[in-house]
């Protein structure tokens, strides 16, 4: 019975993370537009675009790894949410967190990407073969300063448990990595910009090619189960940043308010910057960010 | 007995009787000379039995019914009969080979081969100097006779040079004899050692003017230009004789007047020897015709063998079995040469292709090769081992160092020889006929060179120890070469199979060693079986591929360092052989012999230091050794070589990408976890957890961590799909270092893990695109593309062996990672750390490139027709993947007795792991592989079948259905992206992978070889600077004395 509770709620909270994560994209593209004086989408196109998705009824497929694609692409999501403690401290809604910990969450982000790679890449589209090959040669330099910030605060709780992690950071504002670890919390927000896909490390997402995200090749319930994914990834990577650097969630509203603030950062700042090309945000990645990520280890050795 | 006075006499009267023979009577006087040599060799033959059967010592014959010092006295012994035997063979067997040159030349021929063969005994056999003077003067005046009837461009002149030579040499011995006579009052040796005389100034300098000329007859380098000259002009049934038969009796004579000499001659020989082993293997790197290069090699091993009679009293009662092992390993092997490049008939090393119309013939001549070297298990390979250890004890290092750097430099000369004969251009020209008196002597060397291996074996100290089954299995699988492929791989497999089913009582309980036997044992028999789809007979293949396995098993299995030792050498020497068959490997295969060999000796100098001063040679002694910081670094730098260190990786990526198909997973996914291996056995030696602290293993760490970035790096930008692999194992093998240089209980588990993972994974992955590049016939990932239709299990195998090696949950290579991320933290190698996960996140590009440009993209118009890879290729890949899949779901099976068995033992008590049935924990974090199998299975099968359900009615539509800058493409050429695939990245950090490392290497290279081309225009081949040369040294030579 227990398996079967378990389960139910698990789906409720994927229900209301793919729910907030549809809304929230909806918000932030309203936001994008009105800073460039446009008027903008509705704030439920994206509930729109997905039911549309979904709805059409012509599908064309290149062949099998072209189908498992997508597939493998939401499974990366949903089992980044399947494995993160969601809400501090309750039971039902730490999901699956308890068969790996944050190590488990950082290569389990490699699945989705590789099958994406995989399923764009049967399509034979060139363009989808250059945007994946930006996207991966640009994600391992941005992979860099986070690798460099969990190694910081695996110093500093002596854990790897994002439980753990979360519960340390308890009691008061001020007991937050942002504070007690702001070296860590630095790299780790860069490093975050370029999760994001959002300017200035973007240029993969570039309107002609397919990249790591939703591809033109990509269509109908295809395009809608990445869509899908798209909404339950931003709100959970978010999650994962909100537990590692700022005190995780006693409850959903707390979730909300802050997974809101952590994603506009990216859109913060994608407003702000222009965008880089790859050969220059590698580079650029490997600076600061990464002496950002030494001297937050740094300063536990010494 | 037959007294050994008639066989002199016998051949003399012989000698005469031949020259009255005419021309029409020829056969008739060969026949003649073959019994006149018969005899004396079933004398000697007899004698030797005798000895060998009892313990009586040497018995002394007197001619002329007096003793000495009114008479000549020979003496025939153990060493005598044998080297009497050693020289009438080799007369015996070259009257057979020269047979066509002689039956030109006539009786005279004939007759001074007798009177050669006759002086060689003498010398050999007599006690007296004067005596011995006088045949060795007989000796030369027949070998210049032989050596003008040759017709070769410079023959008279290197006879002329080799008279004048002769003829300083002998004034230099008959003024020494004299002198000595006069001080001594004898001629016989024996009584001139009794009389222990005082040596006073005159005395030292008349034994001086002796041995000087017996070394100078010796040709020592650099006074020794006359001599190459000979050989090189000389043909070579004579350069045999003179290699093997004349020095052999002048080698014997320095030995006889040793004791005559003040204590202070065996240093001389030492250091004249070792001069001449090391100064003429440097020469000869840069020669290239044939016989001068073996003539560079016969004084280089002529040297040694002077330097170890020097050494007589250090070895004590090894330095019986030293010489014989050494001795009879130049001389088999050398003469065998003379002879076979007499058949291949040019002189220019490449022109040795030619041995490839007559493959056992190769076969013979790389026996020879790896004899001279010192290859298992031929007997130089025992006499070297046994040489270094008692040296060693001595703390003979600066010894030691020559010895090995002399080998060192032969090896460069001699393997890029074996790379022209087995890989060389093929001759145009008509090949010679391989009548059987050339193919008779040649093969019966090589046969006795087998045998000389097992004497030696079994007389060495401690060469009992060592295992021969293996052996014996091989050499079965060679005389069986002319069966099919197939019978053979099943022989093959079925002796794998046993082995392991017989070893496992002995490993069950050893866990670390049992998975390491796995790899090589399971390993082993998954790449045989990709062999089946050979057709024909594979000559050659199986008993070096099984020779490769019986080496890795056999480290696994040692106790003693001896045993370690051949063990590893075996596998070297197999694997070289699996490499060069390649069709572009030459080079790569020289190269990888050159690392190895170099390595080699550095591990072999560090176990001779280890032996020092301590007893026995179990590997136990490894951890009490006198010089931890010498042993330790030698030997961690000799694995490195194996597991291609960045620094010492140049020759993997050539060797492992252009071999064979299914020899690619095998050197790769298998054979390189031998040095995985040895470091395990070296790190265990330094005492575990102890040695954490030890600045060695601190600098391995980063240099792990250099080598898998570096690695992992240069693959991705790699175009040859079986190069990118080869470059992803510099790098993974980058990881297993690192993460064993933690020297930790959890270090050594991620390292395992990661062993176990990265044999898994890359014997696959080698499987699959060796398979794929059977079917494309290119490397060229650009060139292929959309093959996912037409091979769809080799894609398969493919994602699984990528998703393991970039170490995404669930499978197995990502409880590497976590193991990884728990060792680092607890460790403190932050940055190195941090290093390495760059490196991880590197390697998911290259997977991509893999996978995406051979199986994925656009689908090329010539390969529309290819099939799936060969079934025998898809098999093993089936179970490596069942392997994967099961160690992924249940790491716990194999991890957790490994992690009882390290925290159990002494080196690795403190054990931060614990296992609550699937889950595994430490007090930083937790991981259960089965779970998260679980979890991730149940929720891709549930997301599968949703969209299975929301787009059941997809169409599959064509390849060119698709649109991009304004078209449909119809060029898949021009279509599919995949070369220079990460430019961007190239740009951004792609000064990291130019390749410093191979031009600091070449620099090396061809510094070495300047050196030796400039050095050797000492030889200028003018007569009067031989001379010059010669008095030179002689004075040289006796300042530095006196």
């Amino acid at each position: 019975m227990d398996i079967v509770k378990k389960i139910g709620f698990v789906l409720l909270g994927l229900f209301i993370v793919l729910n907030w994560g549809l809304l929230m994209a909806g918000i932030m593209r309203k936001i994008i537009a009105r800073v460039s004086m446009r008027r903008g989408i509705k704030i439920f196109q994206p509930y729109i675009n997905l039911i549309k998705n979904y709805s059409i009824r012509s599908q064309l497929t290149h062949g099998i790894m072209f189908y498992l694609g997508p597939v493998f692409r939401l499974s990366g999501g949903v089992g980044i949410f399947l494995f993160m403690p969601m809400i501090y401290g309750s039971d039902i809604w730490n999901n699956f967190s308890f068969t790996g910990d944050l190590i488990l969450i950082a290569y389990f982000m490699f699945f989705g990407m590789l099958g994406m790679a995989l399923g764009a890449g049967e399509g034979g589209h060139p363009y989808s073969a250059i945007g994946i090959s930006r996207g991966l040669a640009q994600f391992t330099a941005i992979e860099l300063p986070l690798t460099l910030a969990i190694l910081s605060i695996a110093i500093q709780y002596q854990s790897l448990s994002i439980t753990e992690i979360v519960a340390a950071q308890q009691g008061s504002i001020l007991n937050w990595t942002l504070f007690t670890n702001p070296l860590a919390t630095g790299a780790a927000m860069i490093s975050f910009l370029g999760a994001m896909g959002h300017s200035p490390f973007n240029v993969v997402m570039a309107p002609q090619e397919n990249p790591v995200g939703p591809p033109t090749e990509y269509h109908g319930t295809f395009l809608g189960v990445l869509q899908t994914n798209r909404a339950i990834l931003h709100v959970v990577e978010a999650v994962l940043y909100m537990n590692l650097f700022f005190g995780g969630a006693n409850n959903w509203i707390e979730l909300i308010v802050k997974t809101f603030f952590i994603y506009f950062w990216s859109v913060f700042v994608g407003m702000v910057f222009p965008r880089f090309r790859v050969d220059q945000s590698i580079p650029w990645l490997l600076k600061l960010p990464v002496l950002i990520g030494v001297a937050a280890i740094i300063v536990f050795i010494v | 007995m037959v007294s050994p006075i008639s066989s002199i006499a016998v051949l003399l009267g012989s000698a005469f009787l031949v020259g009255l023979f005419k021309k029409t009577s020829y056969s008739f006087a060969q026949m003649l000379s073959l019994l006149a040599i018969a005899f004396p060799l079933f004398v000697s033959a007899q004698w030797l039995i005798h000895f060998i059967g009892t313990s009586d010592g040497a018995v002394m014959l007197y001619t002329a019914g007096a003793k000495p010092p009114f008479s000549v006295s020979l003496q025939i012994g153990m060493a005598e009969a044998f080297l009497t035997l050693a020289v009438n063979l080799l007369g015996l067997l070259s009257i057979i080979y020269l047979m066509k040159p002689f039956k030109e030349l006539g009786v005279k021929a004939l007759a001074l081969l007798l009177i050669l063969v006759m002086g060689l005994n003498v010398i050999i056999l007599s006690r007296d100097i004067f005596n011995i003077f006088v045949f060795l003067e007989i000796a030369s005046i027949a070998l210049v006779g032989l050596i003008l009837l040759g017709k070769r461009k410079h023959t008279y002149s290197a006879g002329f040079k080799y008279l004048i030579a002769v003829a300083i040499i002998s004034s230099f011995l008959l003024v020494g004899i004299a002198f000595v006579y006069y001080f001594g009052s004898t001629l016989n040796i024996d009584d001139f050692v009794a009389q222990n005389l005082i040596v006073t100034k005159g005395l030292s300098t008349a034994l001086f003017l002796l041995f000087i000329a017996v070394l100078l007859e010796l040709k020592p380098f650099p006074a020794n230009g006359w001599a190459l000259d000979l050989y090189e002009a000389a043909h070579p049934g004579v350069g045999a004789l003179i290699s093997g038969g004349t020095a052999t009796a002048s080698l014997y004579v320095l030995y006889k007047i040793l004791p005559m000499g003040a204590d202070y001659w065996s240093d001389v020989l030492i250091w004249v020897g070792l001069i001449s082993f090391l100064g003429s293997n440097i020469l000869g790197i840069s020669q290239k015709n044939a016989n001068r290069l073996l003539g560079y090699s016969s004084i280089g091993q002529i040297g040694l063998l002077v330097a170890v009679i020097g050494f007589s009293d250090q070895l004590g009662s090894h330095f019986e079995a030293i010489f014989f092992s050494l001795f009879i390993s130049h001389f088999l092997a050398k003469v065998g040469l003379f002879w076979l490049s007499g058949w291949v008939g040019k002189t220019e090393l490449t022109a040795w292709s030619i041995l490839r119309t007559k493959p056992w013939l190769l076969l013979v001549f790389g026996i020879f090769l790896f004899t001279l070297i010192g290859f298992p298990p031929f007997p130089s390979f025992f006499g070297k081992w046994q040489l270094i250890v008692d040296l060693a004890s001595e703390h003979g290092f600066n010894w030691i160092v020559i010895i090995l750097a002399g080998s060192l430099f032969e090896g460069i000369y001699l393997f890029r020889w074996l790379g022209y004969a087995i890989k060389g251009e093929k001759s145009t020209e008509n090949k010679p006929l391989l009548d059987w008196q050339t193919a008779l002597p040649i093969g019966l060397f090589a046969l006795l060179i087998i045998g000389a291996g097992y004497v030696s074996n079994q007389w060495m100290p401690n060469g009992q120890s060592i295992n021969l089954i293996p052996v014996f299995f091989i050499l079965a699988l060679f005389v069986l070469d002319f069966l099919p492929a197939w019978i053979k791989n099943t022989i093959s497999i079925a002796g794998l199979v046993v082995y392991g089913y017989l070893l496992y009582p002995e490993l069950s309980d050893d866990t670390l060693r049992l998975v390491f036997a796995v790899i090589f044992l399971g390993g082993g028999i998954l790449t045989l079986i990709a062999g089946y789809s050979v057709k024909g007979k594979r000559a050659g293949f199986f008993p070096f591929a099984l020779m490769m396995f019986a080496g890795l098993i056999g480290l696994v299995e040692a106790d003693n360092l001896l045993q370690f030792f051949f063990a590893w050498e075996l596998m070297t020497l197999g694997s070289y052989v699996l490499i060069i068959r390649g069709k572009r490997s030459m080079l790569h295969a020289y190269n990888y012999m050159l690392f190895s060999l170099g390595g080699a000796y550095l591990i072999f100098m560090g176990m001779a230091m280890a032996t020092a001063g301590q007893s026995g040679i179990s590997l136990e002694i490894l951890r009490t050794t006198a010089f931890p910081g010498w042993t330790y670094a030698l030997m961690a730098i000799g694995f490195l070589t194996k597991t291609a260190a960045l620094g010492f990786h140049i020759w993997l990526p050539g060797a492992h990408a252009e071999a064979e198909s299914d020899v690619s997973p095998m050197v790769s996914g298998i054979l390189l976890k031998g040095g995985v291996f040895g470091l395990i056995v070296l790190f265990l030696a330094m005492g575990g957890e102890q040695a954490q602290a030890n600045p060695l293993v601190y600098v391995l760490g980063w240099l792990g961590a250099i080598t898998a970035l570096i690695g992992n790096l240069i693959a991705v930008f790699q175009e040859d799909a079986k190069k990118l692999l080869a470059y992803s194992s510099i790098g993974n093998l980058g990881y297993v270092l690192f993460a064993l240089a933690f020297m930790s209980n959890i270090g050594w588990m991620t390292a395992i893990t990661y062993s176990l993972n990265h044999f898994l994974f890359k014997t696959l992955l080698f499987l699959a695109i060796g398979g794929v590049v059977l079917r494309v016939k290119t490397h060229n990932m650009h060139e292929m593309g959309g093959l996912i239709k037409q091979m769809p299990l080799s894609f398969i195998a493919v994602l699984i062996g990528i998703i393991t090696l970039a170490g995404i949950p669930p499978l197995s290579g990502y409880a590497g990672k976590w193991l990884f991320y728990n060792a680092v933290i607890a460790q403190g190698w932050y940055f190195q750390g941090a290093i390495v996960f760059f490196a991880g996140t590197i390697a998911f590009l290259y997977c991509f490139k893999l996978i995406y440009a051979v199986f994925l993209g656009q689908p090329k118009d010539k390969f529309r027709q290819v099939k799936e890879a060969p079934v025998w290729y898809i098999i093993p890949q089936i179970i490596l993947i069942i392997g994967i899949m099961v160690f992924s779901a249940r790491p716990d099976l194999i991890l957790k007795p490994v992690g009882e068995l390290l925290s159990g033992s002494a080196y690795f008590p403190t054990d931060p792991l614990n296992w609550e049935s699937v889950t595994a924990s430490t007090n930083l974090g937790y991981w259960s592989g089965y779970k998260i199998m679980l979890v991730i299975g149940v929720m891709f099968m549930v997301l599968l079948g949703w969209l299975l359900l929301m787009s059941r009615k997809a169409q599959k539509i064509k390849q060119f259905d698709i649109v991009y800058a304004g078209e449909t493409p119809f060029t898949p050429g021009t279509t599919h992206f995949s070369h220079n695939m990460f430019a961007p990245l190239y740009r951004a950090i792609g000064f990291l992978t130019l390749p410093m490392i191979t031009q600091s290497w070449n620099r090396v290279n061809s510094t070495v070889h300047d050196f030796a081309d400039s050095a050797r225009k000492i030889y200028s081949g003018n007569g009067q600077s031989y001379l010059v040369q010669i008095l030179a040294y002689v004075v040289i030579v006796y300042l530095i004395l006196f």
